[in-house]
């Protein structure tokens, strides 16, 4: 019986040592191609980096608003366009690697990888753009709200900022086909409730305010005299 | 940006009238009627009576232009139509912009003017009979460049008095009350300079023109003119953070072009200021800081993660210290007021977050200062207003070097 489990063993173990060496030449095609596509990249990006900086496109861009520094103040439009090369060369790297690992392994693993990889990437941008514009529209309404002398600002802006981190996580989930009718579900529910809470907390909550409104509307006989400003700014 | 082009019909009026003594260039549309009114009893005065004298003015057509032209009018005065460039959405109305300054020192420079008279904003220079006063000392050749001083109660022009008119002073060291006026008057051998410095603004993104500062760059002699006028902008729909925005990011945006000269400049200079006193309109003198107090203490609690990327730890303090609810105590000190501008200067340069939203941010931090110099000088009189808005602009010009330093520095530690 030993000698039969002994041999089992043996057998085994060979087996898995003869998938190992073959998947190793795809193994070392996969990180020679991501190793030599992010030499390129690097490359690339030094030019493209050169290049733009001869033709001074920050300083062109520059002049006025322009949207790339409203949203994104913290990198030039230089430091912007010399990334997205860079990493899309090493993606194509990262694509050919897995071809060339699919190839010689002859594994449906990596055909399933290939095929999901444009709804990760798809995510990816989701939530980073997703991330910039809550960021964005949250200042823009916190400080829009302050200087209209709203007491709740804080409470707007992070309202603001997470209706839209919500959107966008159900976006990414859905992108992902994780969950597929749960989140579609939650998210209808999430969102429909939010919006029926604010309704009813207009509606109820400030009922009196806008009867008394329309009220001082309807009986008002004559515009009244707009008092002068005591300041003037400007 | 709208830039101003000359129509056809703009043209060969130019080439009609030939030549002209003085240009008035209204940047603002007037109505046709009161214009001509103005105008007329403007060029009465001994000293223009005897030039040949245009008025380029816009917002009219062809036929209404014509019908201008019939009306009898002053020997040597002639009324010239322009087409203003549709306007750029979200600016204020009655800020011109640039581009039209460049068309209309062209039209100046064509017409071989040796003074060009700017009126803005309205006909409240014309109305006034100001426009004579900065006329002539352009003419004698005693100034290259007349700037307005206006008789302004110690309430009104605050955004001048707290940021513009100091910040100005202390970077290009001429102490000019108004350096953004809507009336001005430049001398014709300052209007290729002029022109050229405009164009180059304008591919950079500049907005506006800053009269006071290209004469400063330029070392023009300027001078001062007391001026009766009184302009009243209106405010409707415009709102604090757009005005901030549109004139301070103006200027933050002129101080990062020039910081090559401005980094050169020590301490002030005077500027000559002709003219007789006018007195100023009476201000109330009880005024209700409250609303602008609590705007500060709202932002203190709510913007303090955008204000910590601009200020300095030590700046943050002092607002914390400020932001107690004291109201009858509330002053905010000289020095903490200089370095929250300069420190925003140099964000708007670095880009340290979206300009619109630091421009925004810096409003409550503004009223905050508009309610201290409101309640420090509500009982006092213009003259002590005035020597108090002095004191501000040396605590500018005393701050300097912290500018200087972040500027050249902003990567170090500065607590």
């Amino acid at each position: 019986m030993w000698t039969q489990v002994s041999q089992s063993l043996h057998e085994s173990m060979a087996r898995v040592i003869s998938r190992i060496a073959t998947l190793l030449p795809g193994i070392l095609a996969f990180i020679l191609a991501v190793l030599v596509f992010a030499a390129v990249a690097w490359g690339l990006a030094w030019l493209v980096r050169a290049f733009l900086n001869a033709i001074r496109i920050d300083e062109r861009l520059a002049r006025g608003t322009n949207a790339i520094a409203e949203w994104s103040p913290t990198y030039t439009p230089t430091t912007l366009i010399t990334r997205v090369v860079f990493w899309c060369i090493v993606l194509m790297g990262f694509l050919v690697g897995l071809e060339a690992f699919g190839a010689s392994s002859d594994n449906a693993l990596s055909a399933r990888l290939l095929g999901y990889l444009p709804n990760v990437i798809g995510a990816v941008v989701l939530l980073l753009l997703g991330n910039v514009i809550a960021r964005f529209l949250s200042r823009s309404v916190l400080i829009g709200a302050v200087n209209m002398n709203l007491h709740y600002a804080r409470l707007l802006s992070q309202g603001i900022k997470w209706l839209v981190l919500v959107l966008t996580a159900a976006m990414v989930l859905d992108h992902l086909s994780i969950g597929a009718a749960i989140v579609d579900l939650a998210f209808g529910i999430l969102f429909g409730g939010i919006v029926l809470a604010l309704a009813l907390a207009v509606g109820l909550g400030s009922r009196d305010l806008v009867s008394r409104s329309l009220e001082k509307e309807a009986t008002r006989s004559a515009p009244e005299s707009i008092p002068e400003e005591q300041f003037r700014h400007f | 940006m709208a830039k101003l082009e000359l129509s056809e019909e703009t043209k060969a009026g130019m080439e009609e009238v030939g030549q002209a003594d003085l240009l008035i260039a209204v940047v603002a549309p007037v109505q046709s009627d009161q214009l001509r009114a103005a105008a007329t009893r403007a060029v009465l005065v001994p000293s223009l009576s005897s030039l040949r004298t245009v008025v380029a003015f816009p917002g009219l057509n062809g036929a209404e232009a014509a019908a201008l032209e019939s009306i009898e009018a002053p020997t040597g005065l002639r009324f010239l139509p322009y087409s203003l460039p549709s306007a750029d959405p979200g600016r204020i109305p009655w800020l011109a912009g640039a581009g039209i300054y460049q068309g209309l020192f062209a039209m100046a420079r064509e017409l071989g003017a040796n003074a060009c008279a700017v009126i803005g904003f309205d006909l409240a220079a014309l109305e006034s009979n100001s426009l004579a006063q900065m006329v002539a000392p352009v003419l004698e050749q005693r100034c290259e460049l007349a700037m307005p001083l206006y008789a302004m109660g110690k309430f009104d022009g605050l955004l001048n008095s707290g940021i513009l008119a100091p910040l100005t002073r202390a970077l290009y060291g001429r102490r000019v009350r108004y350096p953004l006026a809507p009336d001005f008057c430049l001398a014709g051998k300052t209007l290729p300079d002029v022109e050229t410095a405009v164009q180059r603004a304008i591919t950079q993104g500049q907005p506006l023109l800053w009269p006071a500062t290209e004469g400063a760059l330029r070392d023009y002699k300027m001078c001062q003119v007391q001026v009766g006028t009184r302009h009243a902008p209106p405010a409707d729909g415009v709102d604090l953070s757009t005005i901030l925005t549109q004139t301070v990011g103006s200027l933050f945006l002129d101080v990062a072009s020039n910081a090559s000269t401005w980094q050169r400049v020590r301490g002030s200079q005077a500027v000559e200021t002709l003219g007789v006193a006018v007195s100023p309109p009476a201000s109330a003198a009880a005024v209700d800081t409250t609303p602008m107090l609590e705007t500060f203490q709202l932002g203190y609690r709510n913007l303090q993660e955008v204000w910590s990327l601009v200020l300095p730890p030590v700046t943050l303090l002092e607002l914390k210290r400020l932001a107690r609810p004291n109201p009858d105590r509330f002053h905010m000190p000289d020095e903490l007021w200089v370095r929250v501008v300069y420190d925003f200067a140099l964000a708007y340069r670095l880009r340290t977050i979206s300009r619109a939203h630091l421009l925004g941010a810096l409003a409550p931090l503004y009223l905050g200062w508009v309610a201290s110099y409101a309640l420090e000088v509500g009982n006092a009189g213009p003259a002590e207003a005035d020597q108090r808005l002095e004191k501000l602009a040396r605590a500018y010009e005393e701050g300097k070097p912290y500018l200087l330093s972040r500027w050249r520095w902003p990567d170090r530690f500065n607590p």
